[in-house]
């Protein structure tokens, strides 16, 4: 589905060097690594928010240089920000991308339905959003990204300050997305469980290198995978990957 | 075209619902067209059809002092307000005075008991002042001028009418036309006030240098919630999220600039409203539109394209709505000073009107003013909104380039 061939990228210094990837059509790839490591500069090459240096990337066999366009309308991005109006309501927010994405009439009104449903946000939809709390603005902005109905949908760090009922809602949200819809997700994020949870592959990058890549199941069962108490976890085999000094930016 | 509908309506209820906008783009400017247009009143209508209150009594009992006060109303620049006569002439200027400061006139007109009698040549006190003037000392020497020069020549009129009915007989025998002798005096000079631009036969009142100064001022303020937006878009990373959404450049900029064409086009009509309207019920004068509506609506829509391309040119370069806004705010306020906001271009030195031509804003001001003022049409408007526009595609380049090159659209 998506085939990523030697990708570099850098800005000052660079960012992505020689990334080579394959996500498979309706998994969910987990991509974990340090700040820094790369993770949101990928998936804004691959939604077409930055350009690349070098390397192919095709979707669907599609060329990225090429065919943009024909891939960004199968695509959606959800960033890590909290990329809507906080003086609209979240009905006025889905109505205004869902109009961008050329959606109108009768589709639109169905599209925004499903997504005030999936976002679990029928009693709020019409209050202004900067009255939300921080789970009702992150499931607002998850479902934005929905409205298109995307084959892929791109996450990054989707939960990032949201309370435990919130999160849970959105993972099991993200599976029901990825169970009835087929839809195939790339998901970035530091909580190892959520990972785990969630994902059928796991890529770890780590200063712009893929260092791992595979079955969530093989990767769990690594022997190096096994912490002190003897329980197999993914934040262990990444630490032991990574390593474990401070990867402060700047 | 409906992308362009919702990111109007988008944009439309971001402005309804940020107050620091609505005060900014409309109250702000309301306002300032209001004070300005009050405080400013009589600074300005000394120029033109502007009353300046003066106190009178008149002792005289003949029929010349009413031709004469009404002759001096027939000015348009003097409103007497009368008092009642006393029966002791002595006790006149005592009362007068008493009331001038009492009420805060600046001047005060004795007409005295002898006035008719000065007039007609005939009768007691015949060869007396027949006015007196009273001057709060606080009034500058200048209007005291235009007061008393006026008042000499109306006397010196009805003294010059009396003495032609006195010699009416003569007259045909002489060979001289009576009616043309006492025909209704009007000013053989012709005025025209001349600065940089050019000449010019009438000065702006308050409210017609008021209205389209603090108009183009606050049109200019549009960097604030443009910056606000942008840069919100861009820090919360909508900005991103648009762009991959592959929405075009041209929809992304459009998106900024159409609403806020609209929304200048009201700030346009409200203010206007505001002149024509509301500043006479307050006690000013009101704002007279001009003929041209193509003209209007040609330099308005010249004003909102530069200062539309301008504001998103600083939003485009600032990282932080607050350097935006403090950028944005200097640059108005340094355009508005140099260009004849705060100060009327026609009282600055040479070298300053020399200045004030660099500021977009005085090239807006100007053409507002040819339209309301100066009865100007499209192609006296023309050249000036030709600078704005060129102004404004300058801006509005400069603006594609730092977001192309930032890879922001």
């Amino acid at each position: 589905m998506i085939e990523i061939n030697h990708l570099y990228k850098s800005y000052d210094k660079p960012v992505l060097k020689d990334v080579s990837l394959s996500v498979r059509r309706g998994s969910i790839l987990g991509l974990l690594g340090p700040n820094g490591a790369g993770k949101t500069t990928l998936i804004s090459i691959l939604t077409g928010v930055i350009r690349k240096e070098s390397g192919c990337i095709t979707v669907d066999g599609l060329d990225l240089d090429r065919e943009l366009k024909a891939i960004q309308l199968k695509c959606s991005y959800v960033p890590q920000a909290l990329a809507f109006y906080r003086l609209l309501t979240a009905f006025e927010n889905l109505e205004y991308f869902g109009a961008l994405w050329g959606l109108k009439g009768k589709k639109l009104k169905e599209r925004m339905e499903f997504c005030i449903d999936i976002g679990s946000m029928q009693r709020f939809a019409k209050k202004r959003v900067d009255k939300f709390s921080g789970g009702m603005k992150r499931r607002l902005n998850l479902a934005i990204g929905l409205l298109n109905d995307p084959e892929i949908l791109y996450l990054d760090e989707p939960t990032v300050g949201v309370d435990t009922q919130s999160r849970n809602y959105i993972l099991e949200t993200i599976r029901k997305i990825n169970r009835e819809r087929k839809t195939t997700i790339i998901y970035t994020s530091h909580y190892m469980d959520e990972i785990e949870q969630v994902s059928d592959d796991i890529a770890i990058i780590d200063e712009g290198k893929i260092i791992l890549h595979g079955d969530k199941q093989a990767i769990l069962t690594r022997d190096d995978a096994v912490n002190n108490f003897g329980h197999r976890t993914l934040e262990k085999l990444f630490l032991k990957l990574t390593d474990v000094r401070l990867r402060d930016e700047g | 075209m409906i992308k362009i509908l919702y990111i109007l309506k988008k944009e439309f209820l971001l402005i309804i619902r940020d107050i620091h906008a609505i005060t900014v783009l409309f109250i702000m400017p309301a306002v300032f067209i209001m004070i300005m247009s009050l405080a400013m009143r009589d600074l300005f209508e000394l120029h033109g059809a502007v009353s300046i209150d003066v106190l009178a009594v008149n002792q005289d009992a003949g029929k010349k002092s009413e031709a004469f006060l009404k002759a001096m109303d027939a000015l348009r620049t003097f409103r007497f307000h009368l008092i009642e006569k006393e029966a002791a002439a002595d006790k006149v200027a005592d009362k007068i005075k008493e009331q001038m400061l009492a009420r805060d006139y600046k001047f005060a007109l004795i007409i005295k008991e002898n006035f008719s009698a000065f007039v007609e040549k005939n009768g007691k006190g015949k060869d007396e002042k027949p006015l007196e003037l009273l001057v709060n000392p606080a009034v500058n020497v200048q209007t005291q001028l235009v007061l008393k020069s006026a008042l000499d020549g109306k006397l010196a009129k009805l003294t010059w009418d009396a003495f032609i009915d006195r010699m009416g007989s003569l007259l045909p025998l002489a060979g001289i036309d009576r009616e043309k002798m006492t025909a209704a005096e009007e000013s053989l000079v012709e005025v025209h006030y001349v600065y940089k631009e050019g000449r010019y036969s009438k000065i702006p009142s308050a409210v017609q240098q008021s209205v389209p100064a603090w108009l183009v001022f606050s049109m200019f303020f549009i960097v604030i919630p443009i910056s606000n937006t942008f840069i919100s878009e861009r820090e919360q990373g909508t900005l991103m999220r648009l762009k991959s959404m592959n929405v075009s450049r041209f929809c992304l900029i459009m998106g900024k600039m159409a609403p806020y064409l609209l929304i200048n086009a009201i700030q346009v009509i409200i203010m206007i409203a505001m002149g024509v309207y509301i500043v006479p019920l307050c006690g000013g004068t009101a704002l007279t539109l001009g003929d041209s509506m193509g003209g209007l609506i040609l330099i308005a829509a010249s004003v909102s394209f530069s200062a539309i391309s301008m504001a998103l040119l600083i939003a485009s370069a600032a990282r932080t709505t607050e350097q935006a806004t403090t950028v944005g705010g200097v640059l108005n306020l340094i355009f508005g000073a140099l260009g004849g906001i705060m100060v009327p271009k026609f009282v600055m030195p040479g070298f300053m009107q020399d200045l004030a031509n660099m500021s977009p804003m005085s090239w807006g001001l100007e053409g507002f003013l040819d339209i309301f003022l100066r009865n100007g049409n499209v192609s006296d408007v023309l050249p000036k909104s030709l600078y704005l526009f060129i102004f404004g595609v300058v801006m509005l380049t400069l603006t594609v380039i730092l977001l192309r090159r930032r890879g922001e659209i």
